[in-house]
């Protein structure tokens, strides 16, 4: 026991990582796998920020059922891969938007919902609203105002279907990074009316 | 009770303070100068008209005018329930300071934050004046008054 010797055996971790990614995807050819099972367990976060919302919550009631799709929503952005952002984001809600994006662990899908995400809808010269591929990387866009709750569905499974193609997943665990997305940095500071 | 009952009623209450007063449907219009405000407030509370259902401000640039209207109504009182009062009092454009009526009303809370927000006009006895639902430099813009322009937009990008 190293406790009784007086010894702890510290290891690089970084290094034990790359000697398991390059036995499991090299090797063993897990990739498919792990695409597999990230395609069926897409966790979407609770983050309404706008009406759109409605149709979220009738597409995980029992009519609609997206929860047979492998998807289903949960409260902490901590244990959530995916966002779907229901409609319009105001200035103030961007900035939430935002912290729970980062708060989330990779590899994260976006998908934006209705016209107010796609390009304002009708606010689209408003005052007060930010567009959600302007402060994160949007993976599916869902047309309509508001959309189905068929259509949430089928964005789910167009966005499975992209995960599985592509093998987003598995090159996230090859890489560190999702390769097939650039990397969004909001031109204003969202948070600036929060610090004060 | 009738409307004209309530009118009546209200005319005792307030006195020679009304300005104008006028009968919508279902609404009751008063106007009244704007350093008798509070009093007025005062009063119509003791009639019966317990909370204020809403705040709010219209801004006529041609006349140099904003009108804000504070619409009362009773919970209490069954007769006077079917009624809204829309007590009101007009000031120029550039009027910084008006009277709050945090003190008669505690429901004017948050409707008062949101005319301050959207028009930029001080409340002043109101305890916490901060913006409610747009950020402060949105606020600044004072983005409901006539004279601010939103800018226009195609929705294809170049």
């Amino acid at each position: 026991m190293p406790e009784e010797n007086g010894k702890v055996y510290v290891g690089n971790v970084n290094v034990a990582a790359k000697q398991a990614r390059k036995l499991l995807l090299g090797k063993l050819r897990l990739g498919k796998l792990v695409d597999w099972g990230t395609a069926f367990s897409l966790w979407p976060v609770h983050l309404t920020t706008s009406c759109c919302g409605c149709e979220f919550a009738a597409a995980w009631s029992p009519r609609f059922d997206n929860e047979q799709h492998g998807a289903l929503p949960w409260i902490g952005s901590r244990q959530t891969n995916m966002i779907l952002i229901e409609g319009t984001v105001s200035k103030k809600m961007a900035c939430a938007v935002r912290v729970v994006w980062e708060q989330m662990p990779q590899p994260k899908f976006a998908i934006a919902m209705g016209a107010c995400a796609i390009d304002g809808g009708i606010f689209y010269n408003s005052y007060n609203i930010v567009r959600p591929w302007e402060i994160i990387p949007v993976d599916i866009y869902i047309p309509g105002c508001p959309p189905r709750p068929e259509a949430v569905a089928r964005a789910i499974i167009e966005l499975q279907r992209k995960i599985r193609r592509e093998g987003i997943a598995s090159k996230f665990v090859e890489e560190g990074w999702r390769p097939d997305k650039d990397y969004v940095k909001p031109k204003e500071d969202l948070c600036a009316w929060w610090r004060g | 009770m009738s409307s004209s009952e309530v009118i009546e009623k209200i005319k005792e209450a307030l006195g020679d303070i009304i300005e104008s007063i006028e009968e919508g449907k279902g609404v009751v219009h008063v106007f009244v100068p704007v350093d008798k405000i509070v009093e007025a407030a005062r009063k119509l509370k003791e009639l019966g008209f317990d909370h204020i259902k809403d705040v709010t401000a219209i801004d006529y640039p041609k006349e140099n005018v904003i009108k804000i209207i504070y619409h009362a109504s009773s919970y209490g009182n069954v007769e006077l329930s079917k009624y809204i009062v829309g007590l009101g009092y007009s000031i120029p454009r550039d009027t910084e300071r008006v009277p709050s009526l945090y003190s008669v009303w505690t429901t004017a809370d948050f409707q008062e934050r949101e005319v301050y927000e959207a028009f930029g006009i001080v409340f002043e006895g109101h305890p916490d004046l901060r913006p409610l639902l747009l950020s402060p430099p949105v606020a600044e813009l004072k983005p409901l008054r006539k004279d601010f322009v939103v800018k226009e937009e195609t929705i294809f990008r170049k």
